[in-house]
C-alpha cells in the first residue's frame, strides 16, 4: 500500500506500525493543547505543596516541633519538580493527570508504550526546554518539528498523541438519489483516482458547515477537471457533478424517475436517520447505524417506478442540462412520491414499498 | 474502483463488534485490572479491528479509516500499556548497566572530571593565593555567609529539625544542579561545558575561602561523607550530557534525532545511576555530616564510600568471564 500512496498527505498525524505490522496514524497534540495539559499538572502540583505545607504546620504547632516542615517542604516540592511527571507516565503509561484530562497520552515513536527510562529522560529534559524561562525552547523547537516533539521527546523518542474517541461516520447519500439519465452520462468505471475520490468525499463531508457560496466556488474549481475528464460540456451544478461522481464510484444505485422533493433539490445530510429527516439540503449522513437493517433497505434496489407505479409520463423526459436548469430555476417537481431514503416513520403521504 | 464489498455493507457487519472494544476500553481502567474475560476480549476484538483496518485502508474511505486508526491505537495503548515492573529489573539497571555504560563511554566521563576538577583546582589556589580573585567569582556576603557557616564546627552536631531543613535544601539544590548539567547538554553540549565548569569554580572558590579563614578543617571534613558520591554524580551527569551534545555534533550518518535516540538507552542508564548516587548523597548529607560525631569516624567512613564509589563504577556488571565456564552447554 505504502507503493500505492507514496506521497503522504501532509497532516499531524504520525505514522506508527506495531509489531503485528499494523500500522496506526496517530493525531499528533500540538503546544497549545500540551500547555492546557501542562497548566493543569502545575495547579496539581501547586495544590498538593500547598496540603503538603498545611498539614505540616498543623503537625508543627500540635507537636511543637520546629524546623520539621522547611525540610519537608523543600523535599515535596524536589519529588514534585522532577518525578512527578515519571511517576504518572509509568504507572497510567504515558499520562499524567493533565494529560489524561485533555485525552493526550505518551507514546514511543514507533507505538510501543512507554517505558520507564523514556519517561525520566523526556521529563528530565524539562529543564532544557524551559530555558530559558516559561518552555521558550520548548515552544520553539514544538513549533519546527512535524511531530511537535520537544526536546526531551527527541531524546526519549516519544511523541504525544490525541486519544479522541471518533465516531462512525455515517454514509453519504446523495439527494434527491441520481437518476437514471444522470448515471447514464456517466460511466461505469469512473476516471478517478482514490486520492480524488477521498477529496471529494472530504468536501461533501464538509457540506454542512460550509455556506453555500463558498462551497460552490469550492466545487466550480475541482468540478471542471473532471467534467472534461468525462467530456461533459456543460456543467450547471459542480456540486451535485461531485456528488454524482462520488455516487457513481460509490456504487450507489440510480432511480429512474426525475425527482422530486419536498425539500430543495442537494444532497442530505441526514442526522439521526431513519428517525428524523434534516430539513436542509446536501448529502445525507447519518450519525449512528441503523442496528436491525442493512443500509441498503433505504433504498430501492431497482429502478422504482414500476414497482411504486409511478405516472411515468407525468414529466417529460429531459437532457441533463435541461434537467439541471429547471432543477437550479424552481427546484424540483413536488408530485412525486417520496425521496426512497426518506424514513418510513416521517410524517409521510406517500409511503414507500418498504415501509 | 472495484471493491470486495460495499462501505456501507462492510460498516454494517462490523458495527456491532467496534462498539464493544469501544465500551471494553472506555472504561478508563488499566487493563489489568479488568475482569480476564474482558481482557481476552478485547485483545481479540482488537485483531479483527487490526484487520478492518487494512481492509479499510485498501477500499474504504478517510472517515472510516480515521475512525478505525483511532479505535485500533486506543486499542493498542491499553493492551500493550500495562506491563510490570520489576524490582530486579531496576537493581540490574543500577547495579550493572549504569557502571557498565560508564565505563563504556568513559571518554565523556574523563573530559567532565577534568571540566569539573580543573576550574575547581583553579578556583580553590587562586582564592587562596589572592582573596581579590575569590570576590570576582562569588559576591562577598555569599563567601561571607559560607565562612559563617563553617566557622562553629560541628562538635555538638545540629539539631534534629535544621538536620532537615538542610537535607531538604541540599536535595533540591545539588539534584537541581546534577539534573541541569545534563538537560542542558542538548544545547550542543555548550550548558553541560559551563555548568559543569561554573560549579567546579564555586565549589572550588568556597573550599578555598573558608580555607583561607582558617575553617578548613570544618568544611573538609563536612564534604568528606557525602563528597564521593555527590561530585561523583555531578560529574557523571555532565558527563552524559556531554555525550547527548556531542550526538548531535558528530552524527555518524544518522539524523541528528536519530543519533540523539540512539544513545538514549546509555543517557537513560548514566542519569537514573546518577539520581540514585544523589539520593545517596543527600542522604548523607542531611543527616550524617552535620552530626557531631569526632572527625575521625567521618573520615574513616568517607574512606569506605569512596571504596564503594569506586568499586561499584569500576567492577559493576562485570562478567565472571575468569571464572570457569565449562558446565555451560556441555
Amino acid at each position: 500500500m505504502d507503493a500505492a500512496q507514496p506521497v503522504r498527505p501532509i497532516d499531524t498525524t504520525a505514522e506508527v506500525e506495531t509489531p503485528e505490522h499494523v500500522r496506526f496514524d496517530y493525531p499528533l497534540a500540538g503546544p497549545s493543547r500540551r500547555a492546557v495539559a501542562y497548566l493543569i499538572d502545575a495547579m496539581i502540583r501547586a495544590g498538593v505543596v500547598f496540603v503538603v505545607v498545611l498539614v505540616l504546620q498543623l503537625v508543627e504547632i500540635g507537636v511543637g516541633f520546629d524546623g520539621m516542615s522547611t525540610g519537608a517542604t523543600l523535599i515535596a516540592i524536589f519529588l514534585l519538580d522532577w518525578f512527578y511527571y515519571v511517576f504518572f507516565e509509568t504507572i497510567w503509561s504515558g499520562r499524567s493527570p493533565g494529560k489524561r484530562a485533555l485525552r493526550l497520552r505518551v507514546v514511543g515513536q514507533d507505538g510501543r508504550s512507554l517505558t520507564v527510562l523514556d519517561s525520566v529522560l523526556r521529563n528530565l529534559l524539562r529543564a532544557a526546554d524551559f530555558l530559558p524561562f516559561g518552555y521558550a525552547v520548548g515552544l520553539v523547537v514544538v513549533s519546527s518539528d512535524p511531530m511537535f516533539r520537544r526536546l526531551g521527546d527527541m531524546v526519549a523518542g516519544t511523541v504525544v498523541v490525541i486519544e479522541d474517541p471518533g465516531r462512525v461516520t455515517a454514509p453519504l447519500y446523495l439527494h434527491p438519489p441520481p437518476t437514471v439519465e444522470e448515471m447514464e452520462r456517466l460511466p461505469s468505471r469512473m476516471p478517478v483516482s482514490r486520492e480524488e475520490l477521498e477529496a471529494i468525499e472530504v468536501f461533501l463531508r464538509r457540506r454542512g458547515t460550509l455556506a453555500p457560496l463558498r462551497e460552490l466556488e469550492l466545487a466550480e474549481m475541482i468540478a471542471p477537471i473532471f467534467a472534461k475528464r468525462l467530456n461533459l460540456f456543460h456543467v450547471p451544478d459542480p456540486v451535485r457533478l461531485l456528488g454524482l461522481i462520488y455516487a457513481r464510484a460509490r456504487g450507489h444505485q440510480a432511480v429512474a424517475a426525475p425527482h422530486q422533493q419536498q425539500q430543495q433539490q442537494g444532497w442530505q445530510q441526514q442526522q439521526g436517520w431513519p428517525q428524523q429527516q434534516a430539513p436542509q439540503q446536501g448529502w445525507q449522513q447519518q450519525q449512528g447505524w441503523p442496528q436491525q437493517q442493512a443500509p441498503q433497505q433505504g433504498w430501492p434496489q431497482q429502478p422504482a417506478p414500476q414497482q411504486q407505479g409511478w405516472p411515468q409520463q407525468q414529466q417529460p423526459q429531459q437532457g441533463w442540462q435541461q434537467q439541471q436548469q429547471q432543477a437550479q430555476q424552481q427546484g424540483w417537481p413536488q408530485q412525486q412520491p417520496p425521496h426512497p431514503g426518506q424514513p418510513p416513520n416521517q410524517p409521510n403521504q406517500n409511503p414507500g414499498p418498504w415501509s | 474502483m472495484s471493491t470486495a464489498q460495499d462501505q456501507d455493507t462492510f460498516v454494517f457487519r462490523r458495527q456491532a463488534e467496534w462498539s464493544e472494544l469501544e465500551k471494553l476500553i472506555g472504561l478508563g481502567k488499566e487493563l489489568h485490572r479488568s475482569a480476564p474475560r474482558d481482557i481476552s476480549r478485547a485483545a481479540s476484538l482488537y485483531r479483527s479491528v487490526c484487520a478492518d483496518l487494512m481492509r479499510a485502508r485498501a477500499n474504504y474511505g478517510p472517515d472510516l479509516i480515521r475512525y478505525l486508526d483511532g479505535l485500533a491505537a486506543r486499542a493498542h495503548n491499553l493492551l500493550y500499556g500495562a506491563r510490570a515492573y520489576r524490582v530486579s529489573a531496576l537493581w540490574k539497571l543500577i547495579a550493572h548497566e549504569f557502571p557498565q555504560t560508564l565505563r563504556r563511554r568513559w571518554g565523556f566521563f574523563a573530559l567532565a572530571n577534568l571540566l569539573f576538577y580543573l576550574p575547581f583546582l583553579i578556583g580553590m589556589f587562586g582564592t587562596l593565593a589572592s582573596t581579590e580573585f575569590a570576590e570576582t567569582i562569588l559576591p562577598a556576603q555569599q563567601l561571607a555567609g559560607m565562612e559563617d557557616m563553617y566557622s562553629e564546627g560541628f562538635n555538638e552536631g545540629r539539631d534534629e529539625g535544621t538536620d532537615s531543613a538542610m537535607a531538604g535544601f541540599y536535595v533540591l539544590n545539588n539534584v537541581g544542579i546534577a539534573f541541569r548539567c545534563f538537560a542542558t547538554g542538548i544545547l550542543f553540549g555548550v550548558g553541560s561545558l559551563f555548568f559543569s565548569i561554573y560549579n567546579g569554580l564555586t565549589i572550588g572558590v568556597v573550599l578555598g575561602w573558608v580555607t583561607h579563614t582558617g575553617h578548613g578543617g570544618n568544611i573538609l571534613t563536612f564534604i568528606c561523607g557525602h563528597g564521593p558520591f555527590e561530585l561523583t554524580a555531578i560529574v557523571i551527569s555532565a558527563a552524559a550530557g556531554l555525550q547527548m551534545g556531542w550526538a548531535l555534533i558528530k552524527t555518524d550518518g544518522l539524523t541528528r534525532t536519530g543519533s540523539l535516540r540512539a544513545q538514549a538507552r546509555e543517557l537513560g542508564n548514566l542519569i537514573v545511576g546518577a539520581a540514585v548516587m544523589l539520593v545517596i548523597a543527600a542522604a548523607i548529607e542531611g543527616f550524617w555530616s552535620p552530626s557531631g560525631l569526632p572527625p575521625p569516624v567521618k573520615w574513616t567512613f568517607s574512606g569506605f564510600a569512596c571504596l564503594f564509589v569506586i568499586a561499584w563504577l569500576g567492577l559493576g556488571g562485570r562478567s565472571r568471564a575468569a571464572s570457569p565456564r565449562v558446565e555451560v552447554g556441555a
